[in-house]
């Protein structure tokens, strides 16, 4: 396997399969495969953020526990800074910072420091420094403001248990970090301080991030590229603009027009896919599913004009990367 | 990483679950008197404080107050390190552990320390004011050496406790196992049953417990003998030296088999 300067996660024909038990009856059951992973490959380089973005079940956390080291593959390689996360699985760990789960995962009893201070002694902090980066960090994700130091992690809500979290995945200042689905169920504030934070970690710290969410409009703002996974395999990959742009789909164009007449006859004659909405009787809402809809706006509206309609709003939207998801799973 | 930051952690992890859930610290000062008590009452409704005297060579009170301190002390040790791995399963910190780079022999090493400590400082609320009323300044020397047996007794039972805590936790439906495990473990101790009195199978595997030896000193002390003393006591830390190397890699096992099957992250 092949390794480069500037890699930080190179992940070649990875796949796994579980093998899970299904009860059928009292006392007989049957063992379901299930294929996690069908022989993935990507990269990531320093300084970038990949987001692996997927439906559940699409494979995205046996992604990031692989990484990890908390799962075996059957097949295939990943490289961390180089190193193997099946043969060195030690170096690896000195080389990764996790963000699993955001609601368990700390001891309740404790304060957010004193959890910080406990897992910076598990990766070998020596004591000041542990207390340098714990206060840096306490301030840069601001706990500080919410009581980190004395209030019980039991007592916490789920935005400041994230912020937690990612503090801990970032306590040794890891090159690289595996985060998946940081923001999942947060309030749009946390969701936002989190999102910021991991575009500032890659690209003002250099960090690797690999970023797992099925979130579209989160992976379009904090992803460089986006590796798009379904039922365990890699279906399209890219920059959002790029995925965007491979997709040779329908432009929507939204006419609002106001009017008595009958809109439906002016449209028909140009055998394209369209909506009508009426609202208030004389005002049309109008979508229009075209491929290049610089070939029929022109005439459309000079149609409509000539009718006695006046043109309220007219919008052509471009497909979001929803769009894009649902076009790859269902060409894969 | 040092086994001394690991060891203030847990110190740090442990006192502040035991200074925040008040119920526990009062069940742990009131156990060696419950446990003794209901002995007691048990041995005196059914038997009588002569003839125990006669044949165990000590009174019964200061024996059940010792045994109840032992167990107690040694249990708490060997709990620690046989529940840790479920009671991390269960708070979802295992997978950060896992992912660690922390030493495993170390790690499980200090696991115990810090609730032993606070166990053994119960020792002025039990064995020593029961001592020091017994037999004056004297039963108060006794009692300081006593607790000092029977934390070595403790940390040498940690190095079995992990070797038993990978095997369990292989096995998968661990915790019923540990429902087992754990009486037997307070029976083969020889605490409350001193295994000279144990049948020879009992003897032998009672044997291969290290605290157990530990105990025989004690029983031995408070009968007023102190026959093999210094030999059973290189024999407790030999075993628990034996048991290291077997212990780390139990645990390392069990830990691979996790991440075979995938560490629940969830």
């Amino acid at each position: 396997m092949q390794y480069f300067l500037g890699e930080a996660i190179v992940v070649e024909d990875l796949a796994k399969t579980y093998r899970v038990k299904k009860r059928i009856r009292f006392l007989k059951s049957h063992i379901e495969v299930v294929e996690a992973l069908r022989g993935i490959s990507f990269k990531v380089r320093y300084g970038e953020v990949v987001g692996l973005l997927g439906p559940n079940g699409a494979g995205k956390t046996t992604t990031i526990k692989i990484l990890a080291t908390l799962l075996l593959p059957d097949r295939g390689e990943a490289l961390i800074d180089g190193y193997s996360v099946v043969k060195e699985p030690n170096k690896v760990r000195e080389r990764i910072g996790i963000m699993l789960t955001v609601e368990k995962g700390f001891y309740g009893k404790l304060s957010g420091r004193e959890n910080l201070e406990y897992f910076a002694a598990l990766y070998g902090l020596e004591p000041r420094r542990a207390r340098e980066r714990i206060n840096y960090l306490v301030k840069l994700l601001e706990l500080d403001k919410l009581g980190a130091d004395y209030k019980l992690f039991e007592e916490y809500s789920l935005g400041m248990k994230a912020r937690l979290s990612l503090a801990r995945a970032l306590l040794r200042d890891a090159p690289v970090l595996l985060l998946d689905e940081p923001t999942l169920g947060l309030d749009p504030p946390s969701a936002r301080k989190i999102r910021d934070l991991v575009k500032d970690l890659a690209r003002k710290e250099g960090k690797a991030i690999l970023y797992t969410t099925h979130n579209m409009f989160e992976a379009e703002m904090v992803c460089d590229r986006i590796l798009l996974i379904n039922k365990g395999t890699i279906v399209a990959e890219g920059t959002p603009e790029e995925l965007k742009s491979r997709v040779p789909m329908l432009k929507v164009v939204n006419l609002v027009v106001r009017g008595n007449k009958k809109v439906r006859g002016l449209i028909a004659d140009y055998n394209v896919k369209y909506e009508v909405k009426t609202e208030a009787s004389d005002l049309h809402t109008i979508r229009v599913y075209v491929e290049k809809p610089e070939e029929i706006l022109g005439d459309l509206l000079k149609k409509f004009v000539r009718n006695g309609y006046d043109i309220v709003s007219i919008r052509v939207e471009e497909p979001t990367l929803e769009d894009v998801f649902i076009y790859f799973s269902r060409e894969a | 990483m040092s086994f001394y930051s690991i060891l203030r952690a847990e110190y740090k992890l442990v006192y502040s679950e035991m200074i925040r859930r008040r119920s526990a610290l009062i069940a742990m000062i009131l156990y060696p008197y419950l446990f003794a008590g209901f002995t007691l009452f048990f041995g005196y409704t059914m038997g009588s404080a002569e003839i125990f005297s006669r044949r165990i060579g000590v009174d019964p009170v200061i024996f059940m107050i010792t045994a109840s301190y032992t167990v107690m002390s040694v249990l708490a040790s060997v709990d620690d390190v046989l529940w840790r791995p479920l009671s991390d399963t269960f708070i979802g910190t295992l997978p950060y552990i896992i992912a660690s780079p922390v030493s495993r022999l170390k790690l499980y090493l200090a696991i115990p320390i810090p609730r032993l400590t606070a166990l053994i400082v119960m020792g002025f609320t039990s064995i020593i004011p029961v001592y020091t009323a017994y037999y004056g300044l004297e039963g108060l020397l006794s009692g300081l050496v006593v607790m000092g047996l029977i934390t070595l007794g403790c940390l040498t039972m940690i190095t079995l406790a992990m070797v038993i805590a990978g095997l369990v936790h292989t096995i998968g439906e661990s915790w019923r196992v540990l429902n087992i495990v754990r009486p037997l473990v307070m029976i083969l101790l020889g605490a409350y049953y001193p295994r000279i009195y144990m049948p020879l199978i009992g003897y032998v595997l009672s044997s291969l417990i290290p605290s157990s030896h530990i105990v025989e000193v004690i029983h031995n002390m408070l009968r007023g003998e102190l026959s093999n003393f210094y030999i059973l006591i290189a024999l407790a830390i030999a075993l628990a030296v034996l048991y290291a190397p077997g212990g780390n890699k139990s645990i390392l096992y069990w830990e691979k088999k996790k991440v075979r099957e995938g560490v629940k992250t969830d």
